[in-house]
């Protein structure tokens, strides 16, 4: 099979020059993941405008410089370095170059590694350390040769923000505390990046937010701590107004979606009701929604899953409402390419 | 239904939704809109700022999930991190300076969703949903008269939280109890598709999020968009006159590409009145019993018909007279070209 165009044609439109101030809502299911959709959007943002690539010609690139801030909190820096390196895109230079940074909200969410003050030369040998249960923590050897970036973001107010800067990791968020101020920590470490992207920003640049899984924080926290779908939502808000547009995925499995939407409210557990509330009430707010799920007459050798690009419930700010709705479907091959197609195409 | 009615409904119905989406006589002082992803808000909302422009009326939003000051609105009013108590201040204290200047009498509030609020753990549990609401309504100052109109957006498949006094009513109930004009609304291609199902007596099909179907948020597809098809909103209004007594109707609001921002008159119609919910018959009901065509004529002259009326059929006959054994008699009437015959006829 000849190699794919980093971007599908059939995508291009959908997941590059997002309106100003939009919400763009990516939904997965377990056999149907988002990450390749989230790297065409990184891709969308920062690939070099030189015209070899099959969309080159269609790419507004006049002047207008975009800048990617990538909020991770299911997957660590080392998976979106390799799999975005297929696509032909380096993030570390991009992240040397102020064009993309990287927070890292899976590796120290609820973990404070107790050796902060420890030279970062120590921490990816992990000799006999108990702690490191997650190996994908430690960046593997061959980076800490490059010469240690030294992230300048500006410090978090709590002390215990890891001082440690990895190359190409903005910042490691950490929660701590419970309710409202947790999460107005967190939202000051993000827009501390954020704010940094924007220092060197000039007028017309575009800052794109990608926040991924951040259903994870609801999960994890619930509303024992104060936390619930409201104070989620709130939260992205926030940060949606520094960004010029926000892409956030979110789970629909269906225990999560449909426990809590059907009649029997009775049954379904506080992590089911807030799951639901949290995503239905994004997909209201979102310009756009691209939903991911698994093909409905089972697998088929050729085709991955389906892609439904629907209009979301959100306020247009804009006149024109030129987003039009589709269902395509599309493949993921072994090298990482990914072709997108109408149903009956091949 | 007979046509009768429907002539009243277009006069006295067409006249209720207008004025309330004018907001014309404060006719409704809470509105409630009953809104899913299927079909959103969103396109009834811009219609009743539109309209709020046209006539001059202050429109405030408090913004619950909007991010942007959209066109048309005059104040905006976030309620990030404010308790419900700041936003009632607020919404007051930003209709101050217009007040002052009396520019205008009426007052158009949009709450975007309710939802937030009604999910949110910081509220305290004291707080009350109608008196928030009514402190919105209320005017601030009794001298000066304003007439507020509050329409609120409720999404409906947003799951409520479970309660945290068994004993009080779920928020929705409250809504919908306080309401004095409830509007449901559909997608108009669904409810097409679901006319067309129940007049074959089949399921009516779901969509979206009811469709139950793993990683579907949405089911709108809009295939028919552009075609001039089934495009537009479909409003399920619920109005409460004052006298208590209720009106039920079913409306159809046009897509906003389909009408000049400074059209005048009413766009709103009856959705009976849609060529496609209700296609024309294609034979008028009345001509109904006509006769099938053939090359025979079927019919009866006048004359037959006369003399079909005049036969008298022996049962009539039998029950005039009294008493059994009178009753197997044939009675015949000889027409002229009948021929006696004597010899068969005897018994």
């Amino acid at each position: 099979m000849p190699s794919q165009p980093p971007l599908p044609p059939l995508l291009a439109s959908y997941v590059s020059n997002l309106p100003d101030s939009s919400l763009t809502l990516v939904s997965s299911i377990l056999g149907a993941t988002s990450n390749w959709l989230v790297l065409r959007f990184l891709h969308a943002a920062l690939s070099a405008p030189n015209p070899n690539v099959a969309f080159g010609s269609d790419e507004p690139q006049n002047g207008i410089k975009k800048k990617v801030v990538l909020v991770s909190f299911m997957r660590s820096y080392e998976f979106w370095r390799t799999e975005a390196k297929r696509l032909g895109l380096d993030l570390a230079r991009l992240a040397d170059k102020q064009q993309f940074a990287f927070i890292d909200g899976l590796s120290e969410l609820f973990y404070a590694p107790q050796a902060t003050s420890t030279p970062p030369s120590i921490s990816p040998a992990g000799l006999g350390s108990p702690r490191t249960t997650l190996p994908m923590r430690s960046p593997p050897g061959a980076v800490p040769g490059r010469s240690p970036q030294p992230v300048p973001t500006a410090r978090g107010v709590r002390g215990n923000v890891t001082t440690k800067a990895e190359p190409g990791i903005a910042k490691k968020l950490q929660f701590s505390g419970r309710g409202l101020a947790s999460l107005d920590a967190l939202e000051k470490d993000i827009s501390s990046v954020i704010e940094q992207q924007k220092s060197s920003m000039e007028d017309g640049d575009e800052l794109l937010l990608i926040i991924d899984q951040p259903d994870l924080l609801l999960a994890a926290t619930g509303p024992s701590m104060g936390i619930g779908a409201t104070e989620i939502s709130e939260w992205i808000t926030a940060l949606q107004q520094s960004a010029h547009a926000t892409v956030l995925t979110l789970a629909t499995d269906a225990p999560l979606i449909q426990n809590a939407s059907t009649s029997d409210v009775k049954m379904a557990t506080p992590l089911e009701t807030e799951h639901a509330a949290l995503v239905i009430g994004l997909a209201h707010r979102a310009q756009s929604v691209m939903q991911l799920r698994t093909l409905d007459t089972g697998a088929a050798k050729d085709v991955s899953g389906v892609l439904r690009i629907s209009r979301g419930g959100g306020l247009n700010t804009s006149e024109k409402e030129n987003l039009e709705e589709r269902e395509a479907l599309y493949f993921i091959q072994r090298d990482g390419g990914v072709r997108v197609f109408g149903r009956g195409e091949s | 239904m007979a046509p009768i009615n429907l002539s009243h409904r277009r006069t006295h119905n067409l006249l209720l939704i207008s004025k309330l989406l004018s907001l014309r006589d404060t006719a409704s002082p809470l509105t409630l809109v009953l809104d899913s992803l299927e079909q959103p808000a969103t396109p009834l909302l811009k219609e009743y700022i539109r309209r709020a422009k046209l006539s001059k009326v202050h429109v405030t939003l408090v913004a619950f999930e909007t991010l942007k000051q959209p066109d048309g609105v005059d104040a905006f009013v976030s309620t990030r991190r404010k308790s419900p108590a700041d936003i009632v201040k607020e919404v007051s204290a930003v209709y101050q300076p217009v007040a002052a200047s009396n520019s205008s009498r009426r007052r158009l509030i949009l709450i975007d969703s309710i939802n937030p609020l009604l999910n949110s753990k910081r509220v305290d549990p004291g707080f009350d949903l109608s008196s928030f609401l009514g402190s919105i309504i209320a005017p601030t100052s009794p001298s000066a008269k304003i007439d507020v109109s509050l329409v609120v957006t409720h999404h409906q498949d947003v799951p409520e939280l479970p309660q945290q006094s068994p004993y009080s009513p779920s928020p929705i109930s409250v809504l919908t109890y306080l309401a004095t004009s409830i509007i449901t609304l559909h997608s108009f291609s669904h409810v097409l598709a679901q006319k067309a199902a129940r007049d074959r007596s089949l399921a009516p099909p779901v969509f979206g999020l009811e469709e139950e179907q793993e990683g579907i948020l949405l089911g709108r597809l809009d295939r028919l968009a552009g075609t001039g098809q089934a495009e537009g909103i479909v409003i399920e209004l619920e109005h409460r006159r004052k006298s208590g007594r209720g009106v039920l109707e079913w409306y159809l609001l046009p897509p906003a590409s389909r009408y000049s921002p400074q059209h005048p008159k009413e766009i709103v119609t009856l959705l009976d009145d849609n060529v496609l919910y209700n296609p024309p018959m294609e034979r008028d009901p009345s001509a109904g019993d006509e006769e099938p065509t053939s090359t025979f004529e079927l019919g009866l002259t006048d004359r037959q018909r006369r003399e079909r009326e005049g036969v008298v059929l022996p049962y009539f006959d039998a029950q005039h007279n009294d008493g059994p054994g009178e009753g197997g008699r044939i009675l015949y009437d000889m027409g002229e070209e009948d021929d006696f015959d004597e010899e068969e006829d005897e018994i």
